[in-house]
């Protein structure tokens, strides 16, 4: 468990992290979301120790992490945005190395990694270079790394972060391995990635605690406004005037115009309960216009922010 | 601390830089023990002396990438999150460099072994020039270190830690003129010029007195002072001293 109190990392003027609080209870999975420059990884650097606080405190199982640094640093295993890797070391070399830092006894080494290698899948990679494996085997050590000497607290720094699709997903189900017997705190900005994992989200933007919640109740809020697009061949004028009347349309705008094919984004009303795609659909076919596309638009994270901002 | 030790000292050896500096060690120790030993005179103390002026290349290439290459690799949250205390990595890695210094002074002691099977004699002023030697290798290691720690570019630590070696060894060419630009001040703004003089000599041997090379120059007739010793150990602790703090700093820093 860690409990998060009043943290605030200040650079010169500017405040990376202004006043957050937050705990994280037993085997629970927390998504830290964020754009870009909101403080995700300042907290997480924070709550790892690498960083000091200006102001605040952060307990580890109990443990304040300036205070009682040794004790409360056993329990965290943490995974930077950039994976803490020696290119010119052998996998199982560089892990028996983390052992040795981390103080593990020779006598339980052997199969503590064992257990950690089969459970990242990287036996067969244990005997090449680090160097040379591919970005998500890094990415596998990393989290490897991060698991030596059984911490109850995983932390982990945008760890998708440029992988391709495939790996994506095998990362995703790696994390949700671990959340069976870890809590685990995952930072990223790409909000389905969070919501697949999750069981309860921070939100953070400019240094602040913008929101938090479960998953649930995130959706929720996400259904409140929607929008459509709507790719047909047609006239342009005569087809918005006409959406524009049907009831619940708040806006249409036109987003490409292509000859005779056109692209309208259709906003809808605020918890609106009518599915407005069948009355599009007698709309156009009425006046005869193929609709070449029809499909409602993923709330962007811009949107989210947006939402919960203009709520609190 | 073994840790950071025997990765440092290993990772000497997955890389050029080791055989690089053992390599440049070699040849230089080799050419200097074979041109003496040509001549029939064969004076290891006299060999250790000059070899000691190849500190200044020597030094930077082991020590650059130390913190540096931590630092651009991103490695360095390892000691910083590991429960292990910062001072002991500095510890760790200023010994693994000196231990790659033991390694290459192999050459050394082969080059001892050759002159006693040749009837050569090993006096008490070559094992005072062997201490000396050490001693002043890890006073440069410590300053090279913290040449390392202050930046994330191996070629600007290198040179840095290169200029640092090269003031210290030309520290009494540099006192002399310091001294002599006080002399010159003193007597331009009216002072006359004995007690002008007095006041740049005094600067002089003021800065000179840094000098470990005078300090440690009796080692080589047998003649050993412990105070030259202690004089490099402290600048040696030092050093590591201001590394580990800086150290420290980044995790405190506010800027």
């Amino acid at each position: 468990m860690i409990e998060i109190n009043n943290l605030v990392k200040c650079y010169g003027n500017k405040k990376a992290v202004n006043g957050i609080s937050f705990t994280v209870n037993d085997d629970e999975v927390l998504g830290f979301l964020g754009p870009n420059g909101a403080g995700k990884s300042t907290t997480m650097n924070i709550i790892t120790g690498y960083l000091s606080s200006t102001s605040g405190t952060v307990k580890v199982n109990g443990h304040d992490i300036l205070e009682e640094p040794e004790l409360a640093k056993k329990d965290i295993g943490y995974l930077p945005e950039l994976p803490p890797l020696y290119n010119d070391m052998v996998v199982l070399e560089y892990l028996d190395f983390i052992c040795d830092l981390k103080g593990i006894k020779k006598s339980e080494r052997k199969e503590h990694l064992a257990r950690i290698v089969s459970m990242v899948k990287i036996t067969s990679v244990a005997d090449r270079l680090i160097g040379n494996l591919s970005k998500g085997y890094k990415q596998r050590v990393g989290i490897a790394q991060a698991l030596v000497g059984n911490p109850s607290i995983l932390i982990l720094d945008e760890p998708t972060v440029g992988l391709d699709p495939n790996q994506i997903i095998e990362i995703r189900k790696l994390i949700k391995t671990l959340a069976k017997s870890h809590s685990v705190i995952i930072s990223s900005h790409i909000l389905s990635e969070i919501q697949e994992i999750a069981d309860r989200v921070v939100i953070i933007n400019n240094g602040k605690v913008a929101a938090v919640d479960t998953i649930t109740d995130l959706s929720k809020r996400l259904s409140g406004s929607s929008r459509l697009l709507l790719s047909f061949k047609g006239p342009l004028k005569e087809v918005s005037e006409k959406i524009h009347g049907l009831p619940g349309v708040v806006d249409v705008r036109t987003r490409v115009s292509n000859g005779d094919i056109h692209e309208l984004e259709v906003t809808l009303v605020t918890n609106s309960v009518t599915d407005l795609r069948a009355g599009i659909f007698f709309v156009m076919s009425k006046g005869g216009w193929p609709i070449l596309e029809l499909r409602s638009l993923d709330p962007s994270l811009e949107e989210v922010f947006l939402s919960i901002t203009s709520a609190v | 601390m073994y840790a950071i030790f025997k990765r440092e000292f290993l990772s000497f050896f997955r890389s050029p830089v080791g055989y690089v500096a053992i390599a440049i060690f070699s040849f230089l120790s080799g050419f200097i023990f074979y041109s003496q030993f040509a001549n029939g005179k064969v004076n290891i103390a006299s060999e250790i002396i000059s070899l000691r002026s190849f500190f200044v290349v020597i030094v930077p290439i082991i020590t650059m990438g130390l913190f540096a290459e931590d630092k651009k690799r991103g490695t360095e949250v390892l000691y910083y999150t590991a429960p292990v205390n910062l001072f002991s990595v500095v510890a760790g890695k200023f010994l693994a460099a000196c231990a790659l210094f033991g390694v290459m002074f192999i050459n050394v002691f082969i080059h001892m072994i050759v002159t006693a099977l040749c009837g050569g004699v090993i006096g008490i002023g070559a094992w005072g020039s062997v201490i000396v030697f050490f001693f002043m290798a890890m006073m440069f290691i410590a300053i090279g270190l913290f040449a390392s720690v202050i930046t994330d570019s191996q070629i600007i630590s290198a040179i840095f830690s290169f200029i640092l070696i090269l003031i210290i060894q030309l520290i009494s060419t540099i006192a002399t003129y310091i001294g002599s630009a006080f002399t010159a001040t003193f007597s331009f703004f009216g002072i006359n010029s004995e007690k002008a003089a007095s006041i740049g000599d005094a600067v002089t041997s003021g800065i000179n007195w840094l000098d470990p090379f005078a300090k440690t120059s009796d080692f080589r007739f047998g003649v050993f002072s412990v105070s030259a010793l202690l004089y490099c150990l402290t600048v040696s602790l030092v050093f590591l001293y201001i590394t580990f703090r800086i150290l420290e700093k980044k995790r405190w820093s506010q800027g």
